[in-house]
């Protein structure tokens, strides 16, 4: 029999993945219209389970499996029931920080802050005896170098992202870089440049993305694509090339106090941040995502990804398109007033999404009151007005909405207020918005189905975050957007 | 005795190529007070600045307040001992070639240069006649220097100095106060005194006492002046730490460094164990032939002439060594390099030479020098009664006693300042028997600006502040609105100890409305008395003299408010104070989360100290400042849980913001007595182990990769899952167990050092392997991966990992006597696919290890028994081992021991 842990008292490590550098700002205020359509439900949690939640999993059997800051690993039966009734089973115990859950061939892979190791019940009694490492050949030696590991990809792999030591600089092996550690334990560097990266995932198109966190080389919170080669833009990982046989340290470093736009052409490794999320706006530390493929379960957002943020507890979308070879795309307000700081979140079979996460007495502030939380996003099955997608064309942009918009009303184009900014790439933490215009609609066409409409811009700027208001839009029943912001990054525009 | 040259001829030929160097280098430059030019000052006022900072009623006599006022030029009574005589006499004869951008003017423009050099020299004849002086040079310690770079980048000296590359060159000299050359002005003794108290010499304070450490202050000017050169005998470097490691291990580090009379270890003073010494020099042949060198040490490396004679690496665990070696020298200076170890069992250092007419013997002192080059002597200047009597006359003619008024010399009066043409004399471009400034057009344009107005209007309290703040360039490190801040260029040389805390733990803060959010009392303590709470800024404040800005603290006062917050009537303190303890703590708004309190660090970002906050703050700015802090600090980390006025904890206080921010004040207001607030201190939170063995990993004393088993019969073990090593026993409770960490409790603690556990030595002299800072690969470079753990019925754990292709795994029991005592058996179990290579196990390590015999062993506390047919060995060393010689045949051996203490 394992012993139950209590819980009590004050909590230590330092895992916030970014620096809050304002003040936590305003709530977007749609909390209580987003309630009509997305209920929150908590989870609750006996007093005597010590659960700091860091990353989520769905069994076979349809249990939730939650991997803890404590280093166990619980699995927990009804709590997707309506109303919840959480039974707690302690399947592992005694690891560091799990910040990642893969089930996969009747064993969990975890990945922790010092390895991967795959975790098996050998001999039946619902507990884990059989602990395998699979890779622990990443450097670890400072407080700062948290690892965030993925689901198996179709190869069986895990793909492990290293936060640098601390902002600045990166000590020891391979931290600031992702890895993949295959079935068998090799462990292969993929990429370079990440800073305090948290979440692990794919998007639709079955590629890789990371979380990374604003701070130094990163004007905001973002989504990175891992590819394979590429340099993500802190350049404090270059020193571990010449631990990689067969890849070359990029020529050149990126130049501090520039632009993405420019160094992107003299680091040829760079790759741009997907997706965007500009700081405050959009969340201050995004820490976990998951794609959403409940096939219609979640409402009107299928195949999109769904982000938790640990500094303002909330939910946003995003939503991804591969333009000349490069990922790019927009986000979405989604839900507000979570519990607690969210640090993962996971799709339940029945379509929910449950989101958990923890407060410390350590750290950044959180806007959310609760020490810690399990908590589930239900939808109730009514669809509410909301931009659905943004896509971007050769000269303007396609919005699709989640119901049919006023079409007299959508066809004028001072409804469309579209800001454009970027951030300084700089060596420095964070970056005001900067270079900030304002596009001009020229034309807007919306569609004979009222559910998408086409906008003719004068100029669509590159490296720019495009910040849409529709404040004035409405559905032809004369209902206001739920959320009047979107974000589209724009790294390459179309050439046809 | 080293050479050297030293006769007057020499010295003006030197110094003319200084001279000719400065001339060459740098067209002269205008005046340079880089604040005026950055700030926003209205240019009538930044006319007045220039006209105070250089001093124009010095000899343009006025009435009006500015006249009290102005800059006093350096007191020159020191001077003898202060500064280099050649330095001063070229100084005076050129001094904007000599150092671009003073503010002292030439004086002497009109005169040809012969004459020049004739008054030039018998002014620092005067000079120096003033008192006995005891200037000399002194060897520069480029260790220190290096800690001194650093310094000098970091506590505030290139706020108004320029940054410098790491090659010396100025990076910012057109935007910075000019230093000029210092190694050729001072030496390293009178640059340490005037930085301890640079008001002596220069009273009107603009040049601050930064408030460093003695120890700080001897770094930086070993750093500035490190280009200085004096003759000796031989260069070191002396290393400490874990040598044997080699110089550049990060274990081992530089720790002084300097000019030593010879190879005598005696004449470095006291060597500790494990240190290294670097020398370098040049060695003088007299007779050309065969000479042989004798050493004895424990390792060390000895190159001649470019040729390497000796090289030994140094080990801990070995006596000293002798060394004999020849080498053919011609007559000449011949390169010698030495790099002798300190270290191992008994450490000495034994070198000879013996070559033609040079029986066996130490290398002495005067066969040896740094360079192989001359360096000259600095002699002091012989003052020449004569020289010095006309020099005074000088002194007075030329005006220089105006400004330097504490040599109590007599000067004659200039046109008063109320009758000055701004378009004639030391304001134009002629050339006359007056000063020349080297001003900018801009710069004449401000002074004419204010000249007319100067004496007529007294300046208002805006005006004083604003000038006062640029004449001391508090601009240079504090941001207030109107005036400026903090140069982008200069912004990255702002540092901080607490990352956390983002700009505000690295930029000093903004002066904008200081006077409306400090309290008088603390405002005097910082600018007048090194009153410091942000501990966490590497730039010290500086401090200019109560005399030259005492006035700021009642002008901040008095200029600076702020709207009035609203706040309530106090009705029931204890229920506010209570209320204030409740939000400070982690159950209300977390406080303590990021700021320390009461001297207790917080576990987060290490905030200012709040308790202090009611000493320091202005209650107004404390109630406004909590409502809206990005209103005081854009970029600062602080939140704000009144968002819009509406408080993000309803439930204290009925909501009331202005009751929740006065209930905060009220409580804080108890200062160092507050009662401390919850959540304040760690809790240990204990993992027992009761029936079933416990497994906790992480970050611990044993590595970050720590893996700690506690056993049902009450002892416990700490494994390290990165080097596959046993690193502590011990008995009793188990652990306490935090997010990701682990400590071990109990008590009796066995402990082992860090180190893989099998290695095939190349010899036994070869230290045991571990993993060092730098060493990313290891252990996977020496075979090694772990692979996890299988726990049995009772969840105790079998390790596995892989050393090369032996495949390992560990299992510890714990053996229970009944009696309350117990120990561990130990069963290492390794599987070879093929017949290996034989290699050592290490058992265990102390201090003082014991045979008793081939199989028993007692080391320290600790009585190890192997019990599989596996005799052991002692190795002494520090620590000393028991190794286990392995030889493994193909397929499955086990190795047992059993650890009793």
């Amino acid at each position: 029999m394992v012993t139950l842990r209590s819980i009590f008292g004050v909590l230590a490590l330092v895992v916030a993945p970014t620096l809050a550098a304002e003040e936590l700002g305003a709530m977007w205020g749609t909390a209580q219209e987003e309630a009509k359509y997305y209920p929150i439900v908590n989870i609750p949690i006996p007093q005597e389970v010590p659960m700091r939640p860091g990353s989520f999993e769905i069994l076979p059997d349809g249990r939730l499996a939650v991997g803890t800051r404590r280093g166990d690993i619980y699995f927990i039966k009804g709590a997707f029931e309506i109303p919840p009734a959480p039974e707690y089973h302690l399947f592992a115990t005694g690891q560091d920080e799990v910040f990642g859950l893969s089930w996969k061939d009747g064993s969990m892979t975890a990945t922790t802050f010092s390895e991967v190791i795959r975790v098996t019940d050998t001999d039946g009694d619902g507990v884990a005896d059989r602990y395998e490492t699979l890779s622990n050949n990443w450097g670890y030696a400072e407080g700062h170098e948290f690892a965030f590991g993925s689901k198996h990809d179709p190869e069986g792999n895990v793909w492990v992202a290293l936060g640098l030591s601390g902002s600045y600089e990166s000590h020891n092996l391979f931290r600031g870089w992702a890895v993949k550690v295959t079935p068998d334990g090799r462990m292969i560097p993929v990429c370079s440049g990440l800073r305090s990266p948290g979440g692990v995932g794919t998007n639709a198109a079955g590629v890789m993305f990371a979380i990374e966190s604003q701070g130094p080389w990163n004007g905001c919170c973002s989504l990175k694509h891992l590819k394979q080669g590429a340099f993500l833009g802190h350049p404090a990982s270059y020193n571990w090339y010449p631990f990689v046989p067969g890849m070359k340290a990029p020529a050149v470093e990126p130049n501090s106090n520039s632009r993405m736009a420019v160094e992107k052409r003299r680091v040829k490794e760079l790759v741009p941040p997907a997706v965007c999320f500009p700081y405050i706006k959009m969340g201050r530390s995004i820490s976990g995502f998951r794609l959403n493929r409940t096939g219609g379960k979640f409402g009107p957002f299928d195949d999109q990804i769904f982000l938790g943020d640990y500094t303002l507890s909330l939910v946003m979308r995003a939503t991804m398109e591969e333009v000349n070879g490069v990922w790019q795309g927009a986000c979405y307000p989604f839900r507000e007033g979570l519990a607690t700081g969210l640090m993962t979140v996971e799709f339940t079979p029945k379509g929910q999404l449950i989101v958990g996460g923890f407060t410390t007495t350590s750290q950044w502030p959180v806007r959310g009151t609760e020490p810690f939380a399990i908590q589930r996003i239900d939808w109730n099955g009514r669809v509410p007005f909301e931009m659905r997608e943004i896509h971007i064309l050769k000269d303007g942009f396609k919005i699709t909405f989640t119901k049919p918009v006023d079409r007299e009303l959508a066809a004028h184009t001072d409804i469309y207020n579209i800001t454009t900014y970027t951030h300084i790439y700089q060596g420095d933490y964070g970056s005001p918005e900067v270079d900030q215009t304002t596009a001009e609609v020229m034309a807007a066409t919306p569609s004979a189905d009222g559910l998408s409409v086409v906008l003719q811009l004068n100029a669509i700027v590159e490296d720019h975050i495009h910040d849409f208001d529709l404040a004035r839009m409405t559905s032809q029943d004369g209902e206001p957007l739920l959320h009047r912001k979107a974000y589209y990054t724009v790294n390459e525009i179309p050439k046809n | 005795m080293s050479h050297s040259i030293s006769t007057p001829f020499c010295r003006w030929v030197l110094f003319g190529i200084f001279l000719l160097a400065c001339l060459l280098a740098s067209a002269s430059a205008d005046v340079a007070l880089p604040a005026l030019a950055a700030s926003q000052l209205d240019p009538g006022l930044k006319g007045l600045v220039l006209i105070e900072e250089l001093h124009c009623a010095a000899c343009h006599t006025s009435d009006a307040p500015f006249s009290t006022r102005s800059k006093k030029a350096p007191r020159l009574s020191d001077i003898g001992s202060r500064v280099n005589p050649d330095y001063l006499q070229a100084f005076l004869q050129n001094p904007h070639a000599v150092k671009p951008g003073a503010t002292m003017p030439d004086v002497f423009s009109h005169l040809p240069e012969n004459q020049k050099r004739e008054v030039a020299q018998s002014l620092t004849h005067f000079l120096l006649s003033l008192k006995t002086n005891d200037f000399g040079f002194q060897a520069p310690d480029a260790v220190a220097a290096k800690h001194g770079e650093r310094l000098f980048h970091s506590r505030g000296c290139v706020a108004c100095h320029s940054p410098r590359s790491g090659q010396g060159a100025e990076l910012l000299n057109s935007s910075s106060v000019p230093l000029g050359a210092l190694d050729k002005k001072y030496s390293f003794k009178s640059l340490v005194e005037f930085l301890q108290n640079p008001h002596a010499s220069r009273p009107s304070g603009r040049m601050p006492d930064m408030r460093l450490s003695r120890q700080d202050i001897e770094r930086i000017a070993h750093y500035l002046i490190r280009d200085t050169r004096v003759p000796g005998p031989l260069a070191y470097t002396l290393f400490r730490g874990q040598v044997w490691e080699g110089l550049r291990s990060d274990e081992v580090r530089p720790e002084r460094a300097g000019m030593v009379a010879d190879f005598n270890l005696a004449s470095l003073g006291r060597v500790e164990h494990h240190t290294a010494i670097q020398y370098e020099g040049w060695i003088n042949i007299s007779n050309t032939g065969h000479y042989t060198f004798y050493l004895e040490m424990n390792g060390g490396l000895l190159t001649l002439d470019g040729k390497r004679l000796v090289e030994e690496d140094p080990s801990d665990r070995r006596e000293v060594k002798t060394f004999e070696t020849s080498i053919d020298l011609s007559v000449g200076w011949r390169k010698i390099e030495l790099t002798y170890f300190h270290t191992g069992y008994d450490p000495r250092f034994v070198f000879d030479m013996e070559g033609p007419g040079f029986p066996r013997h130490p290398i002495p002192s005067s066969m040896l020098s740094v360079s192989n080059e001359p360096i000259p002597t600095f002699k002091p200047l012989e003052v020449n009664p004569a020289l010095a009597a006309l020099g005074r006359e000088q002194f007075a003619k030329f005006g220089c006693a105006r400004c330097h008024d504490d040599l109590s010399v007599a000067a004659p009066p200039a046109t008063t300042f109320a009758k000055l043409n701004p378009s004639r004399g030391c304001l134009s471009d002629s050339v006359g028997p007056w000063p020349r400034f080297d001003l900018s057009q801009q710069q004449r344009s401000w002074i004419a600006l204010a000249l007319p107005t100067a004496e007529q209007q007294p300046l208002d309290d805006l005006q004083t502040l604003n000038k006062t703040l640029i004449t001391f360039n508090c601009i240079a490190c504090h941001q207030r609105k109107g005036l400026g801040g903090i140069a982008p260029e200069r912004s990255v040389y702002f540092t901080g100890t607490h990352e956390a805390l983002g700009d505000q733990g690295r930029l000093p803060p903004p002066l904008t409305d200081v006077g409306a959010k400090l309290t008088a009392t603390w405002m005097a303590d910082v600018l007048l008395h090194g009153g410091r709470q942000r501990e966490y800024l590497n730039t010290s404040m500086p401090q200019f003299g109560e005399s030259n800005v005492g006035h700021l603290v009642s002008l901040f006062n008095k200029l600076d408010s702020l709207e009035t917050a609203p706040v309530r009537v106090v009705t029931d303190l204890r229920e506010l104070k209570s209320a204030g303890h409740e939000m400070i703590g982690v159950n209300g708004l977390s406080c303590i989360a990021c700021h320390d309190f009461n001297g207790q660090k917080s576990t987060g970002a290490g905030a200012l100290d709040i308790v202090h906050a009611t000493e320091r703050l202005q209650k107004n700015w404390f109630h406004l400042y909590l409502r809206e802090p990005a209103r005081f600090y854009p970029t600062g980390i602080m939140p704000t849980y009144w968002p819009g006025g509406q408080s993000v904890r309803p439930n204290i206080l009925g909501g009331d913001s202005a009751r929740q921010i006065e209930a905060l004040w009220a409580y804080l207001e108890d200062g160092t007595h507050a009662k401390n607030p919850i959540g304040l201190s760690r809790q240990a939170r204990e993992l027992r182990v009761t029936d079933v063995t416990e497994i906790c990993r992480g970050q611990s004393p044993v590595g970050y990769r720590g893996f700690a088993v506690g056993y049902p019969s009450g002892i416990n073990l700490a494994f390290d899952s990165e080097q596959m090593s046993l690193r502590m026993l011990w008995k009793g409770e188990f652990v306490d167990v935090d997010l990701g960490t682990f400590h071990p409790r109990g008590q009796e603690r066995i402990v082992f050092p860090s180190g893989i556990p099998f290695h095939r030595l190349k010899s036994l002299d070869e230290n045991w392997p571990y993993k060092g800072k730098t060493s990313y690969t290891f252990p996977k470079d020496h075979g090694y991966q772990f692979r996890g753990y299988y726990l049995d019925a009772h969840r105790k754990p079998t390790l596995m990992y892989r050393y090369g292709d032996i495949v390992v795994e560990e299992y510890f029991d714990d053996i229970s006597q009944g009696n309350g005592s117990a120990w561990f058996q130990r069963t290492i179990r390794l599987d070879a696919p093929d017949t290996q290579l034989p290699f050592y196990f290490r058992a265990a390590t102390g201090k003082s290890v014991m045979k008793k015999s081939g199989r028993e062993f007692s080391v320290d506390q600790l009585q190890l028994r192997i019990i599989s047919d596996h005799p052991g060995i002692v190795r002494e060393g520090n620590p000393a081992e028991v190794l286990i010689p392995i030889t493994l045949p193909k397929g499955a051996t086990t190795l047992s021991l059993e650890y009793q203490w």
